[in-house]
C-alpha cells in the first residue's frame, strides 16, 4: 500500500467494522506493519451517549478500546495481501486515565511491534487534549492467515 | 543450560505444563496449547535456538516428542 492516511470512505477497505462500531473518521498516518495514526470526533449525537450514561455522558471503556484495536487492525490490514481480512481479538490488557466526554476528539495511536504468521502483538494511545486517556497492550489476529500455521488433528 | 532442558523449559513456560507430563503432551491436550500458544511456542524455540521453521515443520509439529525430530533438521540436537 502505498498510500498514507485514509479518509473515512477509504478506510471501509480496511476496517470491516461499520456505523455504528466503527470507531476510527480518519487515519492520518500509516506506515503498514508498523503504525498507524488517526482520531475518531466524539459529537454529542453518538448512539451510547443518551445511555451512558443519563446526566453524565461519557464514552464506553469498551469502545474506546475497540478504537485503538481498530486502528491497530489498520495498521496490518494495510500490508500487501491483507485488504479486506477480518481480524480478531485475542488479548488486551487496558488502563484507562481520563474520561472521553461529548464533542471531544479522541486522538488514536498504535503501533505494531510484532507481526508473524497472522499474530499481531501492538500497543495503543487513546489521547484527548493532549491527555492519555486510555493506553493498551493488544494482541489480535487474521485467523484466515493463522489457521494455515495450526498442526492438523 | 542443554538442548533438551532449553526445550522443555519453553513447553513447560508456554503451556503451563509440569516436566512429568511433557512425554505426553499433544496439540490442543492442554487448553493453552491451542493456535495462539502454538504459535507462541513456534516464535520461543526460533529465538532461542535462533532457527526459522519451515511452514511445513510448524504445521507438523503436533507434539512434544515430534518437536525433537523436527528440530534435527535444523542441526539442532535435542
Amino acid at each position: 500500500m502505498k498510500k498514507k492516511s485514509l479518509n473515512s470512505v477509504e478506510l471501509l477497505d480496511y476496517q470491516p467494522n461499520r456505523y455504528p462500531f466503527l470507531m476510527i473518521d480518519y487515519v492520518t498516518k500509516i506506515i503498514p506493519g508498523k503504525k498507524a495514526i488517526g482520531y475518531k470526533n466524539f459529537t454529542n449525537n453518538e448512539w451510547f451517549f443518551p445511555i451512558h450514561f443519563p446526566g453524565h455522558p461519557n464514552v464506553p471503556g469498551a469502545l474506546q478500546l475497540e478504537a485503538l484495536a481498530q486502528m491497530l487492525t489498520v495498521a496490518i490490514t494495510t500490508l500487501p495481501g491483507n485488504k479486506g481480512k477480518v481480524t480478531h481479538a485475542i488479548s488486551h490488557i487496558v488502563k484507562f486515565k481520563r474520561e472521553v466526554l461529548p464533542g471531544e476528539k479522541f486522538d488514536i495511536e498504535t503501533e505494531v511491534l510484532s507481526w508473524k504468521r497472522g499474530i499481531c502483538k501492538g500497543t495503543g494511545k487513546g489521547i484527548v487534549s493532549g491527555q492519555i486517556a486510555c493506553e493498551a497492550e493488544m494482541i489480535i489476529t487474521i485467523p484466515e492467515i493463522l489457521d494455515q500455521y495450526i498442526p492438523k488433528k | 543450560m542443554g538442548n533438551l532442558d532449553k526445550y522443555s523449559k519453553i513447553f513447560m513456560k508456554s503451556f503451563s505444563v509440569e516436566k512429568t507430563k511433557l512425554k505426553k503432551l499433544k496439540y490442543q491436550s492442554v487448553p493453552q496449547w491451542d493456535s495462539v500458544g502454538h504459535m507462541s511456542m513456534v516464535g520461543a524455540l526460533e529465538d532461542a535456538f535462533k532457527i526459522t521453521l519451515e511452514m511445513d515443520d510448524i504445521i507438523d509439529f503436533s507434539s512434544f516428542e515430534k518437536g525433537k525430530k523436527i528440530l534435527k533438521k535444523y542441526k539442532i540436537k535435542i
